[in-house]
């Protein structure tokens, strides 16, 4: 009896081609004398579907033709497990595929990384690995990751939301960001991943066409002062609120001053299968000692601090100089899983993946502490007048 | 008189389902046994005087003919007003096995039926028997299902037997005793599951076809531990459920009195319960009430540990020793003592000295399953106690302790032991004791005694039942005005709002019977 779980990738979102390459990955490596490995990829429209080719990147390049020979499927909670059932069902024979007993989302950005698919399990009853629904929205939105992190005593950089609404007036909002920031400055989307509409600018036109690009990607931006002398570090850290660990700490090094989407996952491209794990990087990162466990420290404390559970990626921005550093985001689906930064302290993929299951069960029984109830309640029905009823 | 004659058929057919329905009900909770269900009938002959009557009716007919048909109409009307959707605290389960039930007696039923346009003689008394005998034509129905039923089990049985095999890594722990094996349960489940994912039989399951349910419908894949309650009423119940589930580990919570009617003796109650330990593995972990003196009396032949509560002589052999245990409104604290550690301020909602005891018994358990004392701590503090079986529950201005399943001697003993702790003014609602055998009344009798040395009020509940425990209470001088006598559960728990007092009430509820007594 293997235990049955759902790997779900994919999705609404601008990542979605990124969450392939991460899924494929993982579902190479989850162990298979344990699992069932059940892949249920997302369309760009929302819609599930299941193959069992899905386990191989080839499968995906022509993602018509595989959702052609693909079944649609569907979800359903009945006596306590979730059924994954053909949609739309079949008017003779059987409609239902596979129990699933866990699910493990390896979908990055909004809509499925954010809190929005996490509730759709829990909504199921289905254990899934990775931050709950609230840590989830919590990590996708970097100003409020960025005020309950300062809330909390975390290192964090100022910053400025502007909504859409702001920004009908795009000329008060860029004012108002020279009145409060000087430059150079970052504007990115409040709740992307993967460094899309990400810009630094220098100058009053360049914020002005950052502005408009941010404002196509989300309906709100961040302003925040550039940190001079910046490097890039990021930590992984595994666990739940009781105990958790840090990963090796990388420094992704990139031509430019950011990383934007290009950088970050075109290069490593497709065929290359490897997703993030091929990025330009160094592992581990070229810092002093006391440095790597300050921010490792940190990164654990504040895992802990925002609930999150299973995987995370927590991206710190440093000061060279000064050596001061700041948390700059949450990744709570990071790319590929950060395999290959806890591959460097000796955690093989398999038991990084064992692990996020594990703690995927452990949380949903937690949640689901047994209540009793018996069919016979004749306390309930007694005549105790309006104080029994209080109950 | 055609028009009575078929008005008669039809009152009679009305009053048979009627019948049918509620003997399969009775039938249902004496586990479909012919046995237990012809030796409920003979203690409930009162139920049978329609029955009877009908029959007569039915032989008088052949001689005086169609005159005695009024009075067969009257006996159905009768009958049908009193038994017509007849109030129920466990109602009629409409499994799968009561439908083919069902099926095969109405086949008989009809077949009975048809007589009538057969012969013109015996006609009135056809009308008569199929309701007079409908008790028993149930039996003979089940009689002739017993292949299928048989059929069916062993299909179930086999399926959850292969689940459990493909399931290599489960462990399971069986849990067996006279007393406190459901509450041994809920406790065990509440603290492994701070560390694995835990199955149990759900509610009171504690028979082969529910642990069979349990395993086909609940068992995941994820599951890490399986616990297991194993109930006997017969000798070889528990080496049967053995035979399907193969405990890793044990727990014996108790050996006393309880279901001694059909065990027969003590000493085949003590046989079946240590069956569980003749099935487990060499190195299992096999934990004993060390405070039962049944047990120790009966100590097995193979390794185990005693758990239980500290006593002058007797818990030198514990191996988990609760000590230094106080009880408050809040529930009690104590600590433990294993040949290891001394864990100090655990507490846990709970009260009674036989939940100290279970508590110590799961604590060992989980223990041996590898949790440490500051794993348990906290899932300690998450036991309920369980419905109905001493658990304190605050209803605006009255406490209850609910403690309405199946009471014992010694549970009724600890209960009241329980209710004199508090301050309050203490009131008692019991029907008192059943399924005692001989001693019944004695017991009784007894227990209306140990009531006046602790309660202010007693309410007893059914005239009966009443009689022995009103006879202990006036032994020991107990005021007949503060006695009242209910003729349901449901009045009794109105009569409590009656009673007058500036105390705040505390009431204990005690025992509640199902519908076959």
């Amino acid at each position: 009896m293997k235990i049955r779980v759902g790997v779900f990738f994919g999705g609404k979102s601008v990542e979605h081609e990124v969450s392939v390459i991460s899924a494929v990955q993982a579902m190479k490596n989850l162990n298979e004398e344990k699992y069932d490995i059940i892949p249920i990829y997302i369309t760009k429209k929302g819609e599930f579907f299941t193959n069992a080719v899905m386990r191989e990147i080839k499968a995906f390049e022509d993602v018509d033709l595989l959702l052609q020979k693909s079944q649609r499927v569907t979800f359903i909670n009945y006596e306590n497990k979730v059924v994954m059932t053909k949609y739309p069902a079949k008017k003779l024979g059987k409609n239902d595929i596979s129990y699933i007993d866990v699910a493990l989302p390896v979908t990055h950005g909004t809509n499925v990384e954010d809190g929005a698919l996490q509730g759709y399990f829990k909504s199921l009853g289905l254990p899934f690995a990775g931050c709950d629904v609230l840590s989830s929205a919590i990590g996708m939105d970097k100003y409020v990751s960025k005020v309950l992190l300062r809330n909390g005593g975390f290192p964090v950089v100022d910053g400025y939301r502007y909504s859409f609404v702001n920004y009908k007036n795009p000329e008060n909002v860029v004012n108002d960001i020279e009145k409060k920031l000087e430059y150079p400055i970052i504007i990115k989307p409040v709740n992307l991943g993967s460094s899309i509409g990400i810009s630094k600018v220098n100058t009053k036109e360049e914020l002005e066409v950052a502005l408009e690009d941010a404002f196509s990607y989300a309906s709100a931006i961040i302003a925040e002062p550039c940190v001079a002398n910046l490097r890039e570090i990021n930590c992984s850290v595994l666990g739940d609120i009781e105990f958790a660990e840090a990963s090796e700490c990388e420094e992704p090094l990139n031509a430019s001053d950011i990383l934007n989407f290009h950088d970050k996952y075109e290069d490593g491209g497709k065929s290359s299968k490897a997703g993030m794990a091929s990025l330009k990087r160094k592992i581990p990162a070229n810092i002093s000692d006391e440095l790597r466990e300050n921010i490792r420290k940190t990164a654990v404390e504040s895992f802990k601090y925002l609930n999150c559970n299973g995987v995370a990626r927590i991206d710190f921005l440093l000061n060279n100089h000064t050596q001061e550093f700041y948390i700059n985001e949450f990744n709570t689906i990071p790319g590929s899983l950060s395999f290959y930064l806890w591959d460097k302290i000796g955690m093989k993929y398999n038991a990084l993946l064992d692990r996020m299951i594990e703690l995927a069960l452990k949380r949903f029984r937690q949640e689901s502490e047994i209540t009793f109830s018996f069919d016979t309640n004749i306390l309930s029905n007694a005549g105790l007048g309006s104080k029994g009823s209080k109950l | 008189m055609e028009i009575i004659f078929y008005l008669s058929i039809i009152l009679s057919a009305i009053a048979s389902v009627i019948s049918i329905i509620n003997n399969i009900h009775i039938f249902q909770l004496n586990y479909y046994r012919t046995d237990t269900q012809l030796s409920w009938l003979m203690k409930n002959k009162c139920l049978l005087v329609f029955n009877a009557f009908a029959f007569l009716l039915g032989i008088f007919s052949i001689k005086l003919w169609y005159s005695p048909i009024i009075l067969l109409i009257v006996i159905f009307l009768f009958y049908i007003k009193k038994n017509y959707k007849k109030e129920t605290k466990k109602p009629l389960v409409y499994t799968a096995r009561v439908k083919r039930l069902l099926v095969t007696t109405f086949i008989i039923v009809l077949a009975l039926y048809s007589l009538i346009f057969i012969t013109s003689t015996l006609d009135v008394l056809v009308i008569a028997c199929v309701f007079a005998f409908s008790p028993v034509i149930i039996l003979i129905a089940n009689l002739i299902n017993q292949p299928i039923e048989k059929a069916v089990q062993r299909y179930y049985i086999n399926d959850a037997k292969k689940i459990l095999k493909s399931h290599s890594s489960l462990i399971i722990i069986g849990i067996t005793g006279s007393y406190g094996k459901t509450s041994m349960k809920y406790y065990l489940t509440t603290i492994l599951n701070g560390k694995f994912n835990t199955l149990m039989t759900p509610e009171s399951y504690n028979t082969p076809m529910g642990i069979v349910k349990t395993i086909r419908t609940e068992l995941k894949p994820t599951h890490q531990i399986f616990v297991c309650e194993m109930g006997a009423k017969w000798v070889n119940d528990i080496k049967e459920i053995c035979d399907i589930v193969h405990p890793h580990h044990g727990i014996i919570t108790s050996i006393g009195e309880q279901h001694l009617e059909s065990f027969g003796s003590l000493e085949n109650i003590v046989k079946t319960k240590l069956e569980l330990a003749d099935a487990l593995p060499e190195n299992a972990v096999l934990l004993m009430n060390g405070n039962s003196d049944a047990i120790i009396n009966n100590l097995p032949q193979r390794k185990y540990e005693l758990y239980g509560t500290q006593q002058a002589d007797k818990s030198d052999s514990f191996s988990y020793t609760a000590f230094d245990i106080k009880a408050s409104r809040s529930g009690m604290s104590f600590s433990i003592k294993s040949e290891k550690e001394v864990a100090e301020n655990l507490s846990a909602k709970l009260l009674g000295e036989h939940n100290a005891i279970n508590l110590v018994g799961a604590v060992a358990m989980a223990m041996k399953m590898g949790m440490t004392i500051d794993e348990i701590r906290p899932q300690l503090r998450k036991i309920k106690g369980v419905p109905h079986r001493l658990q304190l529950l605050d209803k605006g201005d009255i406490t209850f302790i609910d403690d309405a399943y199946n009471s014992n001697p010694n549970g009724c003993k600890a209960a009241l032991d329980t209710l004199a702790l508090f301050d309050d003014y203490k009131v008692l609602v019991t029907p008192g004791m059943v399924e005692l055998g001989g001693m019944q009344d004695e017991l009784n009798e007894q227990f209306g005694r140990q009531a006046a040395k602790v309660c202010d009020y007693v309410i007893l509940v059914g005239e009966k039942q009443a009689v022995p425990i009103k006879k202990g209470l006036y032994e020991e001088n107990f005021p007949a005005k503060q006695i009242f006598v209910a003729s349901s559960i449901h009045s009794a728990l109105s009569h409590i709002n009656v009673i007058k007092t500036d105390k705040r009430k505390i009431v204990l509820l005690e025992n509640d019977l199902p519908d076959n007594y």
